[in-house]
This record gives structure tokens, sequence and C-alpha cells, in this order.
């Protein structure tokens, strides 16, 4: 999923300025699960937010709705009339949700409730760790199903570094070091002889390196007739 | 503060604190007016939207007991 936190309440309070009408706008996806910006934490921070501005004497119209997708137009549509009424978008989805609000809405001004942090899972209540970095070219299948990419602060292809201590991360002792669980599940499943392969360096063009991404899948898309 | 005027919400657990409220009734305690007891199937329920809601309706404060 993708995992996000909310921002403060002082930032989104600055974010909004003097607007008189705010909509709220949860998502019912991955920041539903990481209890970030679903319809629960949308209608908390509404009503959060109605107090504080009648507390500072200038009331505010504040409502909050939640879609099932912010990262799709067909959800995002069910919530138009909502959103060309309102004077800001206050959009608890990932970043991703944001842009999808200010592409199918030229007018609308949308502005971020949450910081979008990684894509990730949850290893325990409350406590969600980063997995994937969406490096574009997998390498999952050399290392036994440890991410080098993600779970090395360096993203070494070839490790462990010098950093790895004890089983840690140079950056910080609750980190564990990547390279170590790859060596370690490798040998727990009999593998070690595959980390023996040099790899070679990674093409980093297929990561945001090399620009922004896209993908086409022509036997996907829709073919009008001429 | 008038404690008449001043208004707290009980948010009360159905199987202990309400039978307990009940049970005032039924003995003819009495409480200020500004008490109002709303019955919860379990104290569990009361979440933070709801507390949020009750203060943004005008409560000046909540009991939660259960």
């Amino acid at each position: 999923m993708i995992v996000a936190e909310q921002k403060t309440i002082d930032e989104v309070k600055t974010l909004l300025a003097d607007a008189r009408k705010v909509l709220v706008i949860g998502c019912g996806t991955c920041v539903t699960v990481c209890f970030a910006g679903g319809s629960r934490e949308a209608a908390i921070l509404a009503c959060s937010l109605r107090m504080a501005s009648q507390l500072e004497g200038h009331a505010r119209d504040i409502t909050d709705v939640t879609v099932q997708r912010q990262c799709e137009w067909e959800y995002l549509d069910q919530a138009a009339d909502q959103i060309k009424d309102a004077e800001v978008i206050l959009s608890l989805g990932c970043g991703v949700g944001v842009q999808a609000i200010a592409e199918r809405f030229p007018n609308a001004w949308v502005v971020p409730g949450l910081n979008t942090k990684f894509m990730g899972l949850p290893t325990e209540q409350g406590v969600w760790a980063e997995r994937c970095a969406a490096c574009g070219d997998c390498v999952l299948g050399l290392t036994g199903g440890v991410c080098p990419i993600a779970r090395c602060s360096k993203s070494l292809l070839n490790g462990p570094c010098g950093g790895s201590e004890g089983g840690h991360c140079e950056i910080d002792p609750d980190t564990p070091c990547g390279w170590q669980l790859i060596y370690d599940r490798m040998e727990k499943l009999g593998k070690l002889e595959l980390l023996m392969d040099v790899q070679p360096p990674k093409n980093w063009q297929k990561a945001r390196d090399g620009g922004p991404r896209k993908i086409v899948r022509e036997d996907l898309k829709l073919h009008h007739e001429e | 503060m008038n404690s008449d005027s001043t208004l707290i919400v009980a948010f009360c657990c159905e199987h202990c604190a309400y039978a307990a409220a009940d049970l005032a009734g039924g003995l003819r305690m009495q409480y200020p007016s500004g008490i109002r007891i709303v019955m919860l199937p379990c104290t569990g329920k009361a979440d933070p939207l709801l507390l949020l809601r009750t203060f943004e309706e005008g409560a000046d404060g909540i009991m939660v007991a259960g």
C-alpha cells in the first residue's frame, strides 16, 4: 500500500488560508488502511477544523466526503458537485489523489492534507515500513524476495557495505541491514551460491532518474473507429 | 458557571454505568439538569469523532462511564 501520514493541523490551517468553504476529501483505499486519510480521518479533521475556526472567531463551512479511490477520475466524478462548490479542496489522498483532483477539476484549488511517505506494509499494529522503491526493474528474484533497493540505505546491488554492524545499518541502530536480511534468507533457503554472482550496475533510467514514467498498454486502450 | 447551564454529556455503557444511572433514577436521586445521559452499547463505541462532535454541538464536558 501507499503509506502516508497527516500534516499537522497548523500546516493544514496555513494551507487553507482564509477560505470560507472547504471540502475535506478522503480516500477509501491505501490511506484508509494506514489510518491517515479515510472517511473516519476526513470526518475527524473536518470536525477539528470547524471547531478551530469557531474558536478563532471566523467560522468556516467545512464538510467532508470520501471516495473509493482518489486516483481514478471516475470515482472523483461522484463528488464533482461538492468539489466544484468548494473554495478549497483539502485532499486526504496520497500525492496521486491530490493531482488527480487538480487534473480532473481545472478550476479547483486543491491542497494536500497528507505527506505521502512510501510504499510499504504494516509490520505490526501501528507500524508501517518501506518495502518497494518502484525502481522499475525488479531484482527481487536475485535476492530471495528482500529488496536491496528499498531496504539497503545505499540501494547496493552487491552488499553489504562496511556500515553493516551486527545486522543493523550504520544510519540507525533500529534499521536492519537490508543485505544482512538478504544473506540470512538466502542461507536459510540454501541458495547462498546465487549471491556469488556480481550484479552489474543497475539501469536507473527505469527508475525516477529517467524522468516521469508512463505505461501504455495498446491491448487495453480504447481505439475509436475513424 | 451555573451548574444547571453547564452541559455535560455522559456516555454510559448499556451493561453497567447506564444501569447504574437507571437505578439512581429509580431511587429518585437528584443530579443537575445539565447532565445528559446517552446509552452506548459499549464505551468502546466512544470514538474520537463522537467525542469531537459532542463538543462541537456545544457540550462543556464529556463523561465516559463503563
